[in-house]
């Protein structure tokens, strides 16, 4: 199918962006003000207007600060914790669930969770100035947006001792936010390929020079599934066909991926979902399914009595061996809103899960690691938090420096509607 | 006429004041402008609207002034012969295959928990709702385990020596449109039943008495009286089918059972910079449902006129 980028649907293209002014004049034409915009317009004007607004975005070899605003300051030093309850916006199941009533009694309040099922809804919340939460768990990419659109509030270290005592030093530091300025890291993932080895060949991926390629292979027709995540798989197709940056990606390497895709729908009859390798894998549904490095570790729960979760398998294409492609990884952060209503209880908080041993029991139900030092794939495997099979699985402090990750940065509206044509077309069958 | 109450133009002829009938509309206009008419615009203000520039979101445009509809004839285009071209037939034709299954099938059980169950009638309702107290994403995920493939449909099918299974699971068209019929089918049968219900007894004797067959007297009787109970019945489950999207999402994932539901969910969810077409989708698949909704209405209305003589 031939398609040239040209004659793409890209509505976006033409849209306007909004500035303060138009918002203004239209506001004075309504004599009206929409309750929900003021406050991020607001934000908006006060970091020199909408169109001047430039995010601060990183990356493991180009490290970025992300800047500080007089009008936002860190709480100061010393301060006494106000009364709870502590509000917590996180995630559906991405806590341990008794972790919560212990970190109350540690810090004697009560905690209430509220969860969301995307970052989307959790942003378009928070920006709408309507909601306050005083903690926070977004994935690091959204952080340059977060910090630009006056979202979240700079942390003070001085709360935060376990910070620099217990995490990775490339992560206390990270790439996105140096001198996590306004983060602190939650857990870490990779994205790759999951399979069980009583349906799959392993040597179709393990040693390959290409492991996504796995995925175009017909032997695994019927069997196979994506993530039903447009950023997750576009950005898979681009690695398959040899773009190391998807972020960098040409219209053509776009184009390319998406013809990639649409070849799946009768070469491989593709299915996207999100529970795939997790739930899917143990059930039989899949045999092979692009994954998060921690639905495999949650995987172990999600297996009928009688089935074998040692067939479970894993692999990163950034470090598997002999692979010459590229793989994403990420992590989540906790930070504080810019109205938090209970700032140094949230700080209190960040440092009870930023503690050795309640991050470890964080870890154990959750699936996802924490980035703590004593936290090694060697300890949890020796004292069976995970399975030694899922080695690859496992996320190690240098897999941040290594030259075959790749880090998902924010799209902008252009780059975004791209990448929305293609997966419209992947999508669509 | 009590005198006393025919004084002046306050009141009507049975003694009422004239504002309390039409007051009894006020809690239905205030839902329908609460509840349609404000999110309505809101979709169309996002369509229409632009995108943030830091928060790469929808912006609503509040004020019709500066609306440019352009994005709907981009959005018809993609429909008529684009891209969402096949995915728009697909979805059409999964609804109304799933709609005549509904027929087919409710329209038998309808009319014999109405007309043949005798005292057991309630019972039998009660079966037919029973699946109903559970919410339909735990019915559909219930389907996920059942026909998974060492679930227990399988199990089932091997007790009979049956050894190489479908995949169901697996991106099949029948599977999507029978979990639409499961999902919907007893909002069919309801409003079937109570027209069916209504039918009066001695219609049917008179029909009998003036020497029709049992046949006869269903196509020339049964049937006549029952058709709005139908097409009431079919309305009721089309339009929310045609919205659709996690039945195929869970029941199949592939993109050869992708409906317009996950297509508008895909923008509003996932490439949210594209939230203002997903609004558009909206719209027009709701212009699209208004013109079946409107062919009942003017059909009940013709039938309503004619019972009246």
């Amino acid at each position: 199918m031939t398609y040239h980028p040209r004659e793409n649907w890209n509505p976006s293209r033409r849209r306007r962006v909004y500035t303060r002014r138009d918002f203004l004049q239209r506001a004075a034409v309504l004599g009206i003000a929409i309750p929900a915009l003021p406050s991020i317009l607001a934000a908006c004007a006060e970091r020199g207007g909408g169109e001047g607004a430039e995010l601060v975005i990183g990356t493991p070899s180009s490290p970025v600060q992300q800047p500080l605003f007089d009008d936002n300051p860190a709480i100061d030093s010393g301060l006494e914790p106000e009364s709870g309850p502590l509000r917590l916006y996180n995630w559906e199941d991405y806590i341990n669930p008794e972790i919560i009533p212990m970190a109350a009694e540690a810090l004697g309040v009560e905690i209430e969770e509220t969860t969301f099922f995307n970052e989307e809804e959790a942003l378009s919340r928070l920006s709408s100035g309507e909601v306050s939460y005083d903690v926070w768990f977004p994935t690091s990419q959204r952080i340059p947006v977060a910090v630009t659109a006056n979202l979240i509030q700079p942390l003070n270290h001085d709360y935060l001792p376990n910070l620099s005592a217990n995490v990775w030093p490339q992560l206390a530091d990270p790439y996105y936010d140096q001198g996590s300025r306004y983060t602190a890291p939650y857990v870490l993932y990779t994205t790759g390929i999951g399979w069980r080895t009583d349906m799959v060949d392993s040597a179709d991926i393990e040693g390959q020079e290409n492991p996504w390629d796995v995925f175009w292979n017909p032997e695994y027709s019927g069997v196979m599934g994506l993530l039903d995540s447009f950023t997750d798989t576009i950005a898979l197709a681009l690695f398959r066909n040899g773009v190391a940056d998807p972020s960098q990606a040409s219209e053509a390497d776009l184009t390319a991926a998406g013809d990639a895709l649409v070849e799946l729908v009768d070469l491989m009859n593709v299915r996207y979902t999100i529970d795939g390798a997790y739930a899917g894998i143990p059930e039989g549904r899949f045999a092979l399914h692009h994954a998060w490095s921690g639905d495999l570790v949650n995987s172990q729960y999600y297996w009928p009595e009688d089935g074998d979760y040692t067939v479970t398998r894993y692999l990163w294409p950034a470090s598997s061996e002999g692979s010459t492609v590229n793989g994403p990884i990420s992590n989540d952060t906790m930070a504080i809103p810019v109205n938090a209503e209970r700032p140094v209880l949230a700080h209190q908080f960040i440092n009870f899960m930023l503690d050795a041993d309640n991050s470890l029991t964080n870890f154990e139900w959750v699936g996802y690691q924490p980035p703590q030092n004593h936290i090694t794939p060697d300890f949890l495997i020796e004292n069976e938090y995970a399975a030694d099979f899922l080695r690859p699985a496992l996320v190690t402090p240098e897999d941040f420096e290594r030259d075959s990750v790749w880090v998902q940065g924010p799209l902008d509206a252009e780059t975004e509607a791209l990448w929305s044509d293609q997966w419209t077309r992947a999508t669509s069958g | 006429m009590p005198t006393n109450l025919a004084s002046g133009a306050e009141y009507d002829t049975v003694g009422q004041k004239r504002w309390i009938w039409p007051a009894f509309a006020i809690p239905g206009v205030v839902w329908l402008c609460l509840l349609f008419l404000v999110p309505f615009y809101a979709i169309f203000a996002v369509a229409m609207g632009s995108i943030h520039p830091i928060l790469s979101r929808p912006v609503p445009e509040w004020n019709p002034i500066y609306w440019d509809p352009t994005i709907f004839a981009e959005v018809l285009g993609e429909l008529f012969g684009g891209q969402l071209g096949s995915t728009a037939l697909r979805t059409i034709g999964y609804v109304f295959i799933a709609s005549a299954l509904c027929l087919l099938i409710g329209y038998p059980v309808a009319y014999f928990v109405s007309r043949k169950a005798g005292r057991f009638r309630w019972l039998w309702l009660l079966l037919i709702l029973a699946p109903f107290w559970i919410n339909y994403l735990m019915r559909m995920m219930s389907w996920v385990n059942l026909l998974s493939p060492d679930g227990q449909v399988n199990q089932f099918l091997s007790l009979f020596g049956v050894q190489s299974f479908p995949d169901w699971l697996s991106g099949h068209h029948f599977v999507v449109i029978l979990g639409l019929v499961y999902g919907y089918i007893p909002f069919f049968i309801l409003p079937l039943f109570a027209a069916l219900d209504r039918i009066d007894d001695a219609t049917l004797e008179a029909s009998r008495d003036l020497g029709a067959s049992n046949w006869q007297t269903f196509w020339r009787v049964t049937w006549p009286l029952s058709r709005n109970g139908v097409l009431g019945g079919l309305v009721i489950i089309m339009l929310p089918m045609f919205g659709d999207y996690y039945t195929p999402n869970l029941l199949s994932g592939s993109p050869r059972t992708r409906m317009l539901g996950n297509t508008i969910d895909q923008f509003i969810n996932q490439t949210t910079s594209q939230g203002a077409v997903g609004a558009a989708l909206t719209i027009v698949l709701m212009v699209f449902v208004a013109g079946l909704m409107i062919y009942y209405l003017v059909t009940i209305n013709r039938a309503t006129e004619e019972a009246r003589g």
